[in-house]
């Protein structure tokens, strides 16, 4: 009975009409699959034109003359590596992000951890302001610092300092909102029951708060190093010369002169740089937090991790 | 023998509520003691208060004789398991359990020798190397337990630690807890919403509310006298009836309408008062029957339980008694509607002081449910 039903139903099915088939409920979403791919191609292939060309041999941007990397290092005068001005621009990037990282991550930490412990008049507002950098709109906010430097700080002016110190400020409400996150997951309770061991308050810090918050530090540093060699605006406003032009920058000076696809080239370093930071943020939140509790509390952190990166993404 | 605990007036205030109203509390060494009560009784509170996670608005905590009330937590020589366990997810079971070994200058073969024992007391061997993360709740709670019992506190202080298992694997841990605290005399200081998880392992249990303890006895005495309306609702099922009391030749008189009942315990409140009786010590008789201390009534409702039916019976006096009746294989003997005779025995009958509607209050606010997973 069973034997002969089987085969009639698969003949059955056969015979279904493509009308029946695409409002079936139960078939794949075929349609949200394609509208995603449309959207990856579409936002993807202005991106993969551009580091195309970046290994052009030629000297156009525009039509395709084979491939080299000429424009990297190859080419003596005008390569990224040896013009003089994309490689200051490309060291001037490379040291304020390695700088904003090392001053904003432990900042933001201590942020945090004040915020977290604060209870009291004043700690609600004290938290949503800590936040509002991260909706600020960067125009307003690079006005704000320049005429900071320029009037009442006068005496640090603009320049490398200026810039850092711009790039910290935005960049620490990122640190705070990873590590916060990860202290809530964490809990209160760690830190008493660590206490009530008998852990003296600065050993609770050592052997317990700093290991598990190792993870959302490794991230904070990667994220704030993405985002400011991302900055153009700050960087921009707050720069005093020719030494202290960073990558975007330069390109969006050179776009409107004579471009070359050293350009391209630098800007595929730049891409390269902030996604290796991306990656590696990521890989070692995930080892690092490997093991904890069927990696439930992980994926969570790891969320409010991407929410950050798409915020640093629309910035 | 170390391990005695003695709060004195020990008060807590968060905000404008009084959350440990000035508490007198002995806790001889050795004892298990149980604080039971519904959220937001001031239980927990109370225990943090002894571990030190939070400083006292006035009284003192003395230990051993020692006023506690300037030791910061880690100089406190008492320990907590926590009710979410709180192990540290980025050490093995092993490094968990030896964590507060170090601050007791404790090292060494020593070390790995008590470390051992504790695992071995609360049956987790072979788990030494795992990560919290790998092991199941019930396995957890038991590391937390050895963490803390490793460090031979004389206290041990425990926050509902069986609040997040499921009901079976609470019975099996219940038992393994008592087993340890008798084994190792520790004195034990339990906070649970559970009654039955009180009455199973407690010496003597305090039974709070609002910031006070309501009343503090074995768990025996609680359920056979308890003080008020509350706590005989918090505590079992209880038939509360507003009667007017006066004392009486054997015993004492309650009058409830037109009916009088006798009650054997001596020295009852008088006056308007409240009588108890549990609802299995109600005996249901047939209509008519003859003696002291029965009054007609009629069958309202009967809810078959399994083991037993909770037969609700309204008397003539308005008051509605239920009534335990034991499902001993035969037919159901009451259905609805069916008049009968309630016999409430004098020697089972309590009488609480207060007001009848004060009674149902009290008794309203011990049935209410508790949210899960707060304490």
């Amino acid at each position: 009975m069973s034997a002969t039903s089987v085969p009639a139903a698969a003949a059955k099915k056969e015979r279904v009409s493509l009308r029946e088939r695409l409002s079936n409920p139960w078939g794949r979403p075929r349609f949200l699959a394609i509208t995603t791919w449309v959207y990856i191609a579409w936002s993807l292939i202005p991106v993969l034109l551009a580091i195309r060309f970046a290994f052009n041999s030629g000297r156009s941007r525009t039509s395709l003359q084979g491939w080299s990397l000429r424009w990297f290092w190859q080419d003596p005068t005008l390569s990224v590596f040896h013009d003089p001005t994309l490689r200051s621009a490309l060291e001037q990037s490379l040291k304020l992000a390695g700088l904003a990282m090392l001053i904003a991550t432990p900042l933001g930490v201590g942020l945090a951890l004040g915020l977290q412990r604060w209870r009291g008049r004043g700690s609600g507002t004290a938290n949503r302001l800590t936040l509002l950098p991260l909706v600020t709109p960067e125009l307003v906010f690079a006005v704000g610092l320049f005429l900071l430097f320029t009037t009442a700080f006068s005496f640090i002016g603009l320049g490398t300092t200026a810039q850092v110190i711009g790039h910290v400020t935005f960049s620490v409400s990122f640190v705070v909102v990873i590590v916060r996150g990860r202290l809530q997951t964490i809990g209160g309770d760690i830190e008493e029951a660590a206490a009530d061991l008998g852990a003296p308050p600065w050993e609770v810090v050592r052997r317990v708060l700093l290991p598990l918050l190792l993870p959302a530090i490794a991230a904070s540093l990667l994220i704030v190093f993405a985002l400011s060699i991302d900055d153009f605006v700050v960087s921009q406003y707050l720069a005093s010369g020719a030494d202290t032009t960073t990558v975007p920058m330069r390109i969006y000076a050179q776009a409107r002169a004579a471009p070359t696809p050293a350009l391209n080239a630098l800007a595929t370093l730049m891409l390269a740089a902030t996604l290796l930071a991306l990656v590696l943020a990521y890989a070692v939140f995930r080892v690092l937090t490997r093991g904890e509790r069927g990696g439930r509390s992980a994926l969570g952190q790891l969320a409010s991790l991407e929410a950050t990166i798409d915020a640093g993404g629309t910035k | 023998m170390s391990g005695d605990i003695r709060l004195e007036e020990l008060t807590k205030i968060y905000g404008d509520v009084l959350a440990v109203d000035a508490i007198d509390l002995h806790i001889p060494p050795g004892e298990f003691f149980t604080m039971l009560g519904p959220s937001g009784c001031g239980k927990t509170s109370t225990l943090r208060l002894i571990a030190g996670f939070e400083r006292p608005d006035g009284g003192a905590v003395i230990l051993d004789g020692l006023d506690f009330l300037r030791t910061p937590p880690h100089k406190r020589n008492v320990n907590t398991v926590f009710q979410s366990y709180a192990l540290f997810p980025h050490r093995t079971v092993e490094q968990n359990v030896a964590f507060g070994l170090r601050y007791k200058r404790v090292g060494g073969d020593e070390a790995r020798r008590r470390v051992a024992d504790a695992m071995e007391l609360v049956r987790l061997g072979g788990m030494a190397d795992r990560r919290p993360g790998q092991l199941s709740g019930g396995q957890q709670q038991r590391v937390a337990l050895a963490r803390a019992l490793v460090l031979e506190p004389p206290v041990l202080l425990l926050d509902e630690p069986l609040g997040a298992l499921d009901a079976r694997l609470r019975v099996d841990l219940q038992v393994e807890l008592k087993r340890i605290q008798e084994q190792l005399a520790v004195t034990f200081v339990y906070v649970t919403h559970d009654q039955d998880e009180a009455l199973t392992m407690s010496d003597r249990v305090a039974v709070m509310r609002e910031g006070r303890i309501e009343q503090c006895a074995t768990p025996q005495e609680l359920y056979e006298e308890p003080a008020t309306a509350f706590v005989a609702n918090f505590l079992g099922a209880a038939n509360l009836i507003p009667v007017a009391s006066q004392p009486g030749v054997r015993g004492t008189e309650l009058a409830l309408g037109s009916f009088r009942l006798r009650c054997e315990a001596e020295g009852a409140p008088h006056g308007e008062a409240v009588a108890m009786i549990r609802p299995e010590y109600v005996r249901l008789e047939p209509h008519g029957a003859e003696g002291e201390n029965r009054l007609p009534g009629m069958v309202e409702e009967v809810v078959y339980l399994g083991f037993h039916q909770d037969v609700r019976v309204r008397l003539a006096t308005g008051a509605l008694v239920r009534a335990d009746v034991p499902n001993d294989g035969e037919a159901p003997e009451y259905q609805q509607g069916d008049a009968v005779a309630v016999h409430l025995r004098a020697r089972n009958l309590r009488v609480l002081a207060g007001d009848g509607e004060r009674a149902v209050q009290d008794a309203q606010a011990a049935a209410a449910p508790e949210p899960a997973g707060t304490a």
